[in-house]
């Protein structure tokens, strides 16, 4: 659709509405549209050790369903608003599973309710079209994590930043504390190191 | 730290330095932009926005590129929605006005019309358009209308008529205003939801009758009314039992709703029967209870296997307020087995009624049993593990293991039910006794009412009512009625026999001496039945415990003939003049009695060799009871067995109390020979021999020495009497301390406790006579008792000091 004007049922707007009515059909493709990206978020939103006793999987799993619970809550400002609402659900979900795991691997089930590598014996998702296997199927999520790890902290921090969490320069640079223009040399520097780690897995 | 530190920033040479760094600064400000657009949630063309950046464009695009690629997926998105079918609704169909469209089924549309004549909405359903050129799917379509027509039910919805041949194929039913059942569901009690789907169970079964098989049932598929009726709506799949189904359903074809599909369903070509629909059913209460279906897969592929092999998460588990009982009903509708589920709808249906009605329903799913013996031999492997580890005992593990062993048979579904009395159990089985102890009045009494063939058939007829009625329950699944029923039979059966060979006088020959029969001897008032009449009932009635043994798989049959046969045994011995021997010389009775204690023995351990342990355990404590028999009944009054002892050793001067002792090494030896068995019940019976022996010793030597101080108290002067009565009042405490530190081995507690005991009587003998009137030994026990309780305390630095001394002596 080259500059064309976006179909309004499917902007995240649309979606967002259509879902609030009561279309789960909304929500299973708001969960596609987003998964990809808040996989990698959450990724490096978990801390190592965390990441060796939880799967991503799970945390997103957990994530859409406190975002389908959530909805009504959700007041749709501006463009982004849904991704950054999920991201932040996404921080107190990694927080809770953390203090989980800091109690006791017991805990950790009470939270991980569906069925997963990790919990093999949980139910499985109610939602037919959410089950999150993004990091279990090979869909290439793994191999950009490879690259995303290669890269500088700093060049890390500016993709996952502008790409992932969908933030515009301008939202980056009063989080990061540094001006526009800095920020946008910054972001063309870590694309280019990007491009260059492509480049030599070919 | 700032932009211009940033590692490794590849340095251009210094004249094209500045040129360099503004194309820089321009490249990064078009990147932002775009950046800001994306996250604003336009779509922006790549293409169109280089364009807008004049020169940048070789450098910009393969970076945009790499952004955009960042997050895209490599599967493809397909769940863009559906396009309608753009069809235009037809203005009218069989006269009635379409008012709209209400919903989609399987092959087609479902529209709501207005029949203005009888003014009154219907609903028609109109085959979609893709499928009208398919003649086998139009053969189907007009399938169910004419499925649907056959018959009237007010839990199914009615269909009034058929579409004519000129207009687009559908038919007009009745109009239901309702809601799916999982929607209704949601606001309902657990009592009106079980009702409801008893409702929807009937009415399923009322299509059974009508020889038509729904095979797509599902929650979308029945709606209920605000007065909580539920209708069955949509036959796309009713199959007519009979007809040839191939035709409309060509093999490999799966069709239906796959989260409600049965196992059988999953298996393209296989046969569908009402059990399909019991499937169904139970997934729909299942979803119904809990808010999801059973089984869910990722992919069909996944959801088909999970019907065909997973066990469904227990309702309970995911929703601890559904009752023990409703889930019993749900999973046992979702059994893998079609022969493991209700029979029928109506049954379902029954047992729904049942709860309702707050009596115990008769569900036993085999679920459970799964569950348990998958766990548990997961607990096994550990339990193993800490055995080997030395957390448990030897004992411990044995026992554990026992337990867990008897909680996965299956059987044990009804034995659990037996041992939990309840006014309808009690009832059974004192129904059961009563049935018995009147039919054996028949065989022992003259009645002369009830004499010769009216008898044998009254009694022949109960038994055989017993029998029939016992084997359907089981098949039907109440196992535990089925038994109770079966076990009724299993005593009537040689009590039917009996009156018979009473009627007609078969084996009523009396034996060689009259005094010899049992019932006669008891008592005169007795009918004439004689030792034989009661030997053939038994010997013809053991192979029917065989039969129901290999029928039901239940052990308690195995139970039955194992007493039975001991039974047999006894009455053997009573046509060989038992009744005699007991007046005259016990002991012979008690020698044939060894024999039947070997076959016991030998029973007991070929059934268990050949892997049915469940068998085998009621033959081994008979054949125990036997042995123990035999050789206390020999060494007490076999007259051989004394004469052989006073002849061989007359220091003995004939005292049975020898004869126990020895009994006492027989049971050791058999204990020994026990253990060197590897199979686990034949141990047990090791054991049991075991645990008489320390009982047999003690009590012997006690008597034993209590008659040595008697012969020297008659004697006080004869040295020798003096020397023996003392060797026994010292061998008791001995004897007795032997088997207190015995016990530690086997961890024998009845040593330990028997030993005690008899330590304490050897004590006070010792007092009687070699300490009299001396306060020195009470002293002396004293010092010593603290100072064996003290060692103990102290137990491990004597055991190192008195190793030190040992090495320094070496």
């Amino acid at each position: 659709m080259p500059g064309g004007k976006m179909d309004s049922a499917t902007s995240t707007f649309g979606l967002v509405e259509r879902f609030k009515k009561g279309e789960t059909e909304a929500f299973s493709l708001i969960f596609r549209k987003y998964r990809r990206r808040l996989a990698v978020l959450v990724h490096y939103k978990m801390s190592p050790e965390l990441r060796g006793t939880i799967e991503v999987d799970d945390i997103l799993q957990e994530v859409f369903l406190a975002a389908a619970q959530d909805i009504s809550n959700f007041t749709y400002q501006s463009p982004g608003s849904l991704m950054a609402w999920l991201s932040r659900i996404s921080d107190h979900v990694i927080v809770d599973a953390a203090r989980y795991q800091n109690r006791g691997k017991r805990h950790a089930e009470e939270m991980l309710r569906f069925r997963s590598a990790s919990n093999p014996a949980g139910p499985d998702p109610v939602d037919p079209e959410t089950p999150s296997r993004v990091f279990a199927r090979k869909e290439g999520v793994q191999i950009l994590l490879k690259k995303l790890d290669d890269l500088p902290a700093e060049y890390r921090e500016m993709l996952l930043l502008a790409k992932f969490e969908g933030l515009t320069t301008k939202e980056i640079s009063e989080r990061v504390g540094r001006s526009r223009e800095s920020v946008a040399l910054t972001l063309h520097r870590a694309l280019k190191r990007f491009r260059e780690l492509e480049a030599a897995a070919r | 730290m700032s932009v211009e530190e940033s590692p490794r920033n590849p340095q251009n040479p210094l004249p094209r330095a500045e040129e360099s760094a503004e194309r820089e600064r321009a490249v990064a400000e078009a990147l932002a932009e775009y950046v800001d657009r994306v996250s604003r949630e336009e779509t922006v063309d790549i293409e169109a926005f280089c364009k807008t950046c004049p020169g940048l464009e070789s450098e910009l695009r393969p970076l945009l590129e790499s952004l955009n690629e960042m997050d895209e997926a490599p599967f493809s998105e397909s769940s863009a929605p559906k396009s309608k079918e753009g069809e235009q609704l037809p203005e009218r169909l069989s006269g009635h006005k379409i008012l709209g469209e209400i919903g989609a089924g399987g092959m087609g549309r479902v529209l709501l019309g207005y029949d203005e004549r009888l003014n009154r909405k219907v609903a028609i359903k109109l085959l979609g358009g893709r499928y009208r050129a398919e003649e086998s799917v139009k053969t189907r379509f007009m399938h169910e209308a004419r499925a649907l027509a056959q018959i009237s039910h007010p839990n199914i919805v009615h269909i009034f008529s058929l579409g004519s041949q000129e207009e687009l194929p559908h038919f007009v039913m009745e109009f239901v205003d309702g809601v799916s059942l999982v929607e209704a569901g949601r606001a309902l009690t657990l009592r009106q939801k079980a009702d409801l789907m008893r409702k929807v169970a009937l009415a399923v079964d009322f299509l059974h009758e009508h020889q038509i098989v729904h095979r797509d049932l599902k929650p979308t598929n029945i709606l209920v009314s605000a007065d909580l009726q539920p209708k069955i709506l949509d036959f796309g799949l009713a199959q007519h039992l009979g007809s040839d189904t191939r035709r409309v359903t060509r093999s490999g074809e799966i069709m239906g709703t796959p989260d409600y599909f049965s196992p059988e369903h999953t298996v393209p070509g296989s046969q569908f029967d009402p059990r399909s629909d019991v499937f169904s059913l139970g997934t729909i209460v299942y979803e119904l209870l809990t808010g999801s279906p059973p089984f869910h897969g990722e992919t069909l592929g996944e959801q088909m296997r999970r019907i065909r092999e997973q066990d469904p998460t227990l309702p309970r588990r995911r929703n601890p307020e559904i009752p023990g009982d409703l889930q019993d009903v749900c999973l046992k509708a979702l059994e893998k087995k079609p022969e493991n589920r209700y029979a029928s709808a109506r049954e379902m249906a029954d047992d729904l009624e049942r709860f309702l009605a707050g009596e115990k329903v008769h569900a036993v799913p085999t679920a459970y049993s799964n569950l348990m013996s998958g766990k548990i031999e997961q607990h096994l492997r550990e339990l193993e593990g800490w055995r080997e580890e030395e957390i448990v005992s030897e004992h411990e593990y044995e026992a554990l293991r026992k337990g867990y062993g008897r909680l996965v048979e299956r059987e044990d579904a009804w034995i659990l039910n037996a041992r939990r009395l309840s006014l309808p159990q009690v009832s059974l089985y004192l129904g059961a006794w009563i049935l018995t102890v009147g039919a054996a009045l028949l065989f022992l009494f003259q009645f002369v009412d009830l004499s010769g063939t009216l008898g044998v058939i009254v009694v022949a007829g109960v038994a055989a009512l017993l029998a029939d009625r016992g084997l359907r329950l089981w098949r039907s699944g109440q196992l535990r009625v089925g038994i109770a029923y079966l076990l009724a039979f299993c005593l009537l059966l040689p009590i039917a026999l009996l009156v018979a060979f009473g009627a007609y006088h078969l084996f009523a020959k009396a034996a060689a001496n009259p005094d010899w029969e049992l019932l006669g001897r008891i008592s005169k008032t007795f009918k004439q039945t004689t030792n034989a009449q009661v030997w053939w009932a038994v010997v013809l009635s053991l192979p029917a415990y065989v039969w129901l043994r290999r029928f039901t798989k239940s052990s308690v049959f195995s139970l039955v003939f194992a007493v039975m046969a001991a039974w047999l045994w006894v009455v053997t011995l009573m046509r060989m003049g038992l009744l005699e021997w007991i007046d005259t010389d016990p002991g012979k009775f008690y020698f044939r009695l060894i024999p039947a204690a070997l076959l016991f023995f030998a029973t007991a351990f070929a059934v268990e060799r050949r892997h049915f342990p469940n068998d085998s355990r009621y033959f081994y404590p008979i054949a125990v009871v036997f042995t123990f028999a035999a050789l206390s009944g020999l060494a007490g009054t076999h007259k051989p067995y004394q004469e052989w002892l006073t002849a061989r050793l007359p220091w003995t001067r004939g005292q049975i109390e020898y004869l126990f002792i020895i009994n006492a090494g027989i049971y050791l030896l058999l204990e020994v020979i026990c253990e060197r068995f590897p199979v686990s019940q034949m141990r047990s019976a090791g054991k049991a021999f075991r645990f008489a022996i320390p009982g047999h010793v003690l009590t012997s030597l006690f008597f034993l020495g209590l008659a040595a101080t008697e012969r020297w108290e008659d004697q006080l002067n004869n040295l020798l009497m003096q020397r023996e009565a003392r060797v026994f009042e010292m061998l008791l405490p001995a004897a007795a301390l032997v088997f207190v530190y015995g016990s530690i081995r086997k961890q024998m507690k009845n040593y330990f406790v028997v030993g005690m005991i008899f330590l304490a009587i050897g004590l006070v003998r010792l007092q009687q006579d070699i300490f009299k009137q001396r306060s020195r030994w009470p002293i002396l026990l004293l010092i010593l008792g603290s100072l064996l309780m003290v060692s103990a305390t102290r137990y491990s630095a004597i055991k190192m000091a008195l190793a030190r001394v040992v090495r320094r002596g070496g």
